[in-house]
């Protein structure tokens, strides 16, 4: 006879869902795009799921708990996805997709961003314009800029430690 | 402190560069990571608010090459509103008219004398004096206008050809009498003075007068 030892991990599954919400719901939103209204059940389904499952111990500490959940929300993204698919299959294309910023919360958080974006100091702004606005790449922008990559890269974290700077005043 | 491996992945992740298993291992990281998520999720609202909004903050800027300009255009052409920039076109225009254009009607513009077909000069006024009018007999002296300053004077006497052509300092000149006498009676003669500076240079020219020596009695 083969006895097969059940393993349990203890888990605050309080502590749990605030550390990891935030994190599957920029997944969510990442994959799903915020344009789509159910995003948000999604987010709380696997929420959900991970509750229960963590309760049912079928997580037994293999990996760590944010690989168990990263997991658990890859899963149901792809099935949320097969699923529309399958419903959405035979109807027309949507119309143009909102403005990726829909709630007021992000509106205004991307509003007070892009004033302070605005306010930096030109060498600053073409950094930023060049490099996540165009999307060139590190060595393009230097070139462009005639700086070397490695001043590309600081002034790409300047710029940011700025913005963080003036959007918390 | 450490910088954390996966943080050159953040850009690549959200400007959706990165594919595959690097895309799930980078994912799966920052389910693990408070600090890669944390700066994850910082930029992510950057690079949102840059894509959304783009247009509006970079308005204007269309590159390096015109970075030291651009900026300096826009102070200037903001300036202004543009019914103050009409304003001030339009004065401009007056102004360039004014100056180009009707001042140089009442200017008095340096004499043009025509020394022969080819060579034609502008200088200064010089202006004979005596003879100007038909003479009974020879002339003792020329006389002309003085012009000021250290200048010599060359005078050309001609009838069919040169007859007589001297230098002086001083604005008039004695006829020599040999001069006088080669001088016929009924004839026409024309004279003219021209100046030069001490350098040699041509600054001025009188125009040609005639006089006709009166019948001998």
């Amino acid at each position: 006879m083969i006895f097969v030892e059940k393993r349990t991990v203890e888990v605050d599954l309080e502590e749990v869902v605030v550390k990891y919400r935030p994190i599957v719901s920029f997944k969510v939103k990442k994959s799903l795009g915020t344009h789509t209204p159910d995003w948000e059940d999604v987010v709380n389904e696997i929420i959900t799921q991970v509750i229960e499952k963590v309760k049912k111990n079928e997580f037994r500490g293999d990996s760590s708990i944010g690989t168990f959940i990263y997991t658990i929300t890859t899963r149901r993204i792809v099935d949320f996805i097969r699923q529309k698919t399958k419903i959405l299959k035979g109807i027309p294309e949507p119309v143009p997709l909102p403005d990726p910023c829909d709630d007021a919360e992000s509106r205004e958080r991307a509003r007070v961003l892009a004033e302070a974006i605005k306010e930096l100091k030109p060498k600053f702004k073409e950094v930023l314009n060049l490099y996540y606005y165009q999307e060139l790449s590190r060595e393009e922008v230097a070139q462009k800029l005639g700086i070397s990559p490695r001043r590309v890269s600081e002034r790409l974290n300047y710029a940011q430690k700025l913005l963080r700077k003036m959007v918390k005043q | 402190m450490k910088k954390c491996q996966f943080e050159d992945h953040i850009d690549s992740y959200l400007l959706n560069k990165l594919e595959g298993e690097e895309k799930d291992i980078f994912e799966e990281h920052y389910f693990n990571c408070p600090k890669c998520f944390q700066k994850t999720h910082e930029r992510d609202e950057i690079i949102s608010a840059i894509k959304t909004r783009g247009v509006w903050i970079f308005k204007g800027e269309t590159g390096p090459a015109r970075r030291a300009f651009v900026p300096a255009f826009e102070r200037v052409t903001t300036f202004f509103t543009p019914r103050q920039w009409a304003t001030v076109a339009t004065a401009a225009a007056i102004l360039l008219v004014t100056v180009f254009g009707v001042l140089p009607q009442f200017r008095s513009s340096a004499p043009r004398f025509v020394l022969s077909e080819k060579d034609v000069v502008r200088g200064k006024t010089l202006s004979l004096i005596s003879p100007v009018i038909d003479v009974k007999t020879a002339p003792a002296f020329f006389e002309w206008t003085e012009l000021g300053g250290d200048v010599e004077y060359k005078i050309y006497v001609s009838n069919h050809g040169l007859l007589w052509t001297a230098t002086t300092k001083d604005n008039k000149i004695a006829v020599p009498d040999e001069i006088r006498q080669l001088m016929t009676p009924g004839e026409n003669y024309s004279w003219q003075v021209r100046a030069f500076s001490t350098k040699g240079t041509l600054i001025a020219v009188s125009s040609k007068v005639q006089f006709q020596l009166g019948p001998s009695e």
